[in-house]
C-alpha cells in the first residue's frame, strides 16, 4: 500500500518515460523522485495550516496548563509561575468536572445514534423520492443545517419558553395517553438538566441530520441498483437489503460520519450556552461550558482551564487514535 | 506500517485538539495596557454602564456631558461614549478588556460588591489623590465609600445606593382584603394566597433562585447570617438553625405553597441569565405575578405596557416573626477608573460632574436610588413616596457584609453560584441537609480561598 501510494505522484508527473534514460544528472524532479518526498511535499502546506491553527495554539495551552495563570499575569502585573501538574489534580479533584463530563458523554451518547439514525432514514428516503420530491425534501433539510447556531438556538429558547412557548402548549393539547395535559403549562425547560439537554439535543438532531441524509445519499447514488435488485429477487426485505447490502458498502462513510459526529456533538457549545442562558446554572454545564467558565468566570484561570482543555484533549485523542487506526485497518478510511 | 500510523494519529490529534480548544476560545496575549498620565485632552471617553439602556438615563448622560463640556473648556471636544453592560456578563467583559487592552473602559460602573473585588485584582485605578481634593468628599456616606477603600487606597466613589423591598398593587391588595402589608413570613404566605385566590392565575411571589441580595435578607430575618469573619477568616453559616429556618421557608414558597412558578428556577429577578426581561419583572409589570422582589431602580426595566402603574406600592420584606422587617442588602453602583486608562485626569472630571450632589440627586430621583449624600438622605421626599416609602423604611435598617468580602463575587456570580445552586437544587427536589451542608462547605472555602478546595 505504502509502495503504490508514493508510485502515483511520481508516474503522474513524469510521463516521458524512464527517469534514467536521459543520462543526465539528477534534476530536481528526479531527485525528489528517487527520494519519494512528493507526497510529503504535497502535504506540506496542509500541515503548516494545521501546525498554525491547531498544534501551535495546543502547544500554548499545554505549556498554560502547568503555570498560575490568571487575570494578574495576563496583565503583566504578577509573573506567572510553574506550577507542576497542580492545575490537573485540582480539575480531577473538582466534582463540577466529573458532572459536566457526565452531561457531556451522556448528551453526545444519545445525540450520535440520534443524528445517524434520522439522518440514514432520511438519506435513505431520499434516495427513493422522484426528482422533484427529493429536491423539495432535501432542500428543506438542508436550510436546517444552514441555519446559523446562534439563530437556531434562540429560536428553540422561544419555542419552548414557559410564557406561551409553542412546545408547551403543543404539550398541553396532547391526548393524556400521549403524556400531555395541564401539566405542561408554564412548564420550564432550562431550570434543570434533564430538560435543558433534552431541548439541546433536539436542536443538534435537528441541525445535524441533514449533513447524514446527504452524505448517505451521495454514497447511496454509488452502489450499483443491480445489487439491490438482485436481492429483493433473493426476496429480502428493505431491513435485510439495509443491513446485508448497503450498510456494508457504505461503512466508510459511516464510519466517517460517525467521527464526525462524536466529535460535533460532544463539542456543542453554542446551543448550550444560549439554552441554559449563559453560566448561571453550574448543574447544567457540559464540559466546553464548564471549560469557559473556568478560564474567564472570576476569577479568570486560564491554566486551570488549559489543564483541563489539555485532559479533554488526551481523552479525545486516545478515543479518535483508535478510532481511525481500527478504520484503517479495516481499509474503511483508506 | 509505521509510516500509517502517522496520519492517522495526526488527524486524530489535529481533531481532538480543535475540539478541546473550541470550548475555550484561545485568549489574547498583548496586554499593552500600561497606565500613562497623559495631560492632553482625550478625543473620546468610554464609560461603561450596567443593564440595559434606559432613554431617561440616556437624556440624563446627555446633560452631564453637555454641563462636563461647560464646566471643563479643556474637553470641549472629548465625546463622550457611554457602553451598556448587562450586570450578568460585567466581570467576563472587564476581565476581557483588560486581558485584551481592546475597546477597555476610561469610566465603569461596578455594583458596589464588585469594587473591592476588582480593585484588588488589579482592574480598577486607584483614585486616591483625586478623591481626597474633591469637594464632594465630606458629603458622602461613611460607609459606602469605606466600602471602596482597600488598604487605605480608594478604587471608587458611591454613585448611587438603593434596597430591595416588596412591590405590590394597593388595588389588588384592597380587592383580595388585604388591610395592611405583611409583616411576619406567615403573613406573607396567607396573603400570597389571597391574591392568588382572588386573581387566577396569577403567582402569589416570586421565589427565584438566582439573586442572593434579597435572599439574603430571608437569612438576616430570621436573625441569621450567611457568613461572618473573625481576624480575617471567614466561618459560614448556612447550617445554623436561623439559615436552615429561612432557607426552607424560602424554598417552600415554591415546593409546598405553589406560590411561586417553577420557571422561576434557575433565574434572576429579569429572567434567564444575561436577560433584562421576561423574567419575574415582567410578570409583575403584566400582571401576572401580584408580589415581587426587587429594588426601585427596577421599574426602569419594566414593560412599556406594564399594567396599573399608579397603583405600584412597596413594602420591606418581612422578618419571620415581624414587626421589624428584615435586614436589607445596601446594594448599589460605584463609579471607578479603569487601571488601563490613558486619560485617569480626564476621566475624574467626568466623574466628579456625574456624582456631584445635583447630578446624582437627580439621578437617583430619576430612577428611584438614594443619591451617596448624607444629606439627601435624612430629609428626602422619599417617606412621602408611596411607592418609595417602603423602600426607605427598609433602607433604615441595612446590612453589606459578607456580600462586600472580597471573595463574594467569585461565590456568588463568578465561577461559583454557591447559594442560587443550593436553592436551584433544593427546589428541584434535592435533600435538604446534606445539600445545605455542601454549600456551606463550598461557602467557606471561597470565601477564604477564592477557590472550593
Amino acid at each position: 500500500m505504502v509502495r503504490t501510494d508514493y508510485g502515483q505522484p511520481g508516474s503522474i508527473s513524469s510521463p516521458a518515460g524512464p527517469p534514467s534514460g536521459h543520462g543526465r544528472r539528477l534534476t530536481f524532479r528526479q531527485w525528489i523522485r528517487r527520494h519519494r518526498v512528493a507526497p510529503y511535499l504535497l502535504l506540506l502546506p496542509s500541515l503548516a495550516l494545521i501546525a498554525a491553527l491547531v498544534l501551535w495554539p495546543t502547544a500554548q495551552i499545554g505549556t498554560l496548563s502547568f503555570q498560575n495563570y490568571g487575570l494578574p499575569q495576563l496583565a503583566g502585573a504578577a509573573p506567572s509561575t510553574w506550577i507542576g501538574f497542580s492545575n490537573y489534580s485540582q480539575i480531577l479533584h473538582d466534582p463540577e468536572f466529573w458532572l459536566s463530563l457526565r452531561l457531556s458523554v451522556i448528551s453526545a451518547a444519545i445525540m450520535v445514534p440520534l443524528t445517524l439514525t434520522v439522518g440514514t432514514l432520511v438519506g435513505l428516503l431520499l434516495a427513493r423520492l422522484g426528482r422533484k420530491m427529493a429536491a423539495f425534501v432535501s432542500s428543506v433539510a438542508v436550510l436546517a443545517w444552514a441555519t446559523p447556531t446562534v439563530s437556531a438556538s434562540i429560536i428553540f429558547v422561544w419555542l419552548a419558553t414557559p410564557d406561551g412557548g409553542v412546545l408547551d402548549w403543543l404539550l398541553t393539547k396532547l391526548p393524556h395517553w400521549l403524556g400531555g395535559g395541564a401539566h405542561w403549562v408554564g412548564f420550564s425547560w432550562t431550570n434543570a438538566a434533564l430538560p435543558a439537554y433534552t431541548l439541546v439535543t433536539l436542536l443538534v438532531v435537528w441541525t445535524g441530520f441533514p449533513f447524514i441524509a446527504v452524505s448517505v445519499l451521495a454514497g447511496l447514488r454509488t452502489i450499483p441498483s443491480e445489487l439491490h435488485e438482485s436481492a429483493r429477487v433473493d426476496g429480502a426485505g428493505g431491513w435485510r437489503i439495509f443491513w446485508q447490502v448497503t450498510y456494508p458498502l457504505l461503512r466508510p462513510i459511516f464510519q466517517l460520519l460517525f467521527l464526525l459526529s462524536v466529535i460535533w456533538d460532544f463539542a456543542v457549545f453554542t446551543q448550550v450556552y444560549i439554552i441554559i442562558g449563559g453560566l448561571g446554572q453550574r448543574d447544567e454545564y457540559n464540559l466546553g461550558i464548564y471549560e469557559y467558565a473556568t478560564a474567564f468566570q472570576l476569577p479568570p484561570a486560564y491554566g486551570l482551564a488549559s489543564a483541563a482543555a489539555f485532559i479533554l484533549t488526551i481523552v479525545l485523542l486516545i478515543i479518535t487514535v483508535g478510532y481511525v487506526r481500527a478504520s484503517v485497518k479495516e481499509g474503511a478510511l483508506t | 506500517m509505521g509510516l500509517r500510523k502517522t496520519p492517522a494519529a495526526l488527524v486524530a490529534f489535529g481533531t481532538a485538539a480543535a475540539l478541546a480548544i473550541a470550548g475555550c476560545s484561545s485568549s489574547s496575549s498583548s496586554t499593552g495596557t500600561s497606565t500613562s498620565s497623559s495631560s492632553s485632552a482625550p478625543a473620546e471617553l468610554t464609560v461603561w454602564r450596567m443593564g440595559g439602556s434606559v432613554p431617561s438615563e440616556v437624556t440624563w448622560m446627555n446633560g452631564v456631558v453637555t454641563q462636563f463640556h461647560q464646566d471643563f473648556p479643556q474637553y470641549a471636544h472629548t465625546k463622550v461614549n457611554v457602553v451598556w453592560v448587562p450586570w450578568t456578563s460585567r466581570t467576563t467583559d472587564w476581565d476581557t478588556a483588560l486581558s485584551s487592552g481592546k475597546n477597555a473602559p476610561d469610566i465603569t460602573e461596578l455594583g458596589n460588591t464588585d469594587t473591592p473585588t476588582e480593585a484588588s485584582l488589579g482592574v480598577l485605578a486607584s483614585v486616591s489623590s483625586y478623591v481626597n481634593s474633591w469637594s464632594g468628599k465630606p458629603g458622602i456616606v461613611t460607609g459606602m465609600l469605606a466600602n471602596d477603600t482597600q488598604n487605605g487606597s480608594i478604587y471608587g466613589v458611591p454613585w448611587f445606593g438603593g434596597v430591595r423591598g416588596v412591590w405590590y398593587r394597593t388595588d389588588q391588595f384592597a380587592k383580595a382584603g388585604i388591610t395592611s402589608a405583611p409583616t411576619t413570613w406567615a403573613e406573607l404566605v396567607t396573603d400570597a394566597q389571597k391574591l392568588m385566590k382572588t386573581f387566577p392565575g396569577t403567582y402569589g411571589i416570586d421565589a427565584i433562585t438566582d439573586d442572593s441580595n434579597a435572599f439574603a435578607s430571608f437569612i438576616w430575618g430570621a436573625g441569621g447570617q450567611i457568613a461572618t469573619e473573625s481576624n480575617g477568616t471567614w466561618t459560614a453559616d448556612l447550617t445554623t438553625p436561623a439559615d436552615e429556618t429561612a432557607i426552607k421557608y424560602y424554598v417552600s414558597l415554591y415546593r409546598t405553597d405553589h406560590l411561586s412558578p417553577s420557571k422561576y428556577i434557575g433565574q434572576t429577578e429579569l429572567g434567564n441569565t444575561g436577560s433584562t426581561a421576561g423574567g419575574a419583572n415582567t410578570d409583575f409589570g403584566l400582571g401576572k405575578l401580584d408580589m415581587y422582589i426587587d429594588g426601585p431602580w427596577a421599574s426602569a426595566q419594566m414593560p412599556a405596557n406594564s399594567v396599573d402603574k399608579s397603583n405600584w406600592a412597596s413594602f420591606p420584606i418581612p422578618s419571620e416573626n415581624g414587626p421589624t422587617p428584615a435586614p436589607v442588602f445596601a446594594g448599589g453602583s460605584d463609579l471607578g477608573i479603569f487601571k488601563s486608562s490613558k486619560y485617569p485626569q480626564a476621566s475624574w472630571d467626568l466623574i466628579s460632574v456625574m456624582d456631584n450632589l445635583t447630578n446624582s440627586t437627580s439621578f437617583a430621583n430619576l430612577q428611584g436610588f438614594f443619591p451617596p449624600y448624607s444629606s439627601q438622605l435624612t430629609s428626602g421626599p422619599y417617606t412621602a413616596n408611596k411607592f418609595l416609602s417602603g423602600f426607605a423604611a427598609a433602607a433604615a435598617n441595612s446590612q453589606i457584609a459578607p456580600l462586600n468580602a472580597k471573595n463574594w463575587p467569585t461565590a456568588d456570580t463568578g465561577k461559583y453560584f454557591i447559594l442560587n445552586d443550593m436553592l436551584k437544587s433544593l427546589m428541584n427536589g434535592a435533600p435538604f441537609a446534606s445539600t445545605v451542608a455542601q454549600a456551606n462547605a463550598q461557602l467557606q472555602a471561597v470565601l477564604n480561598t477564592g477557590a472550593e478546595s
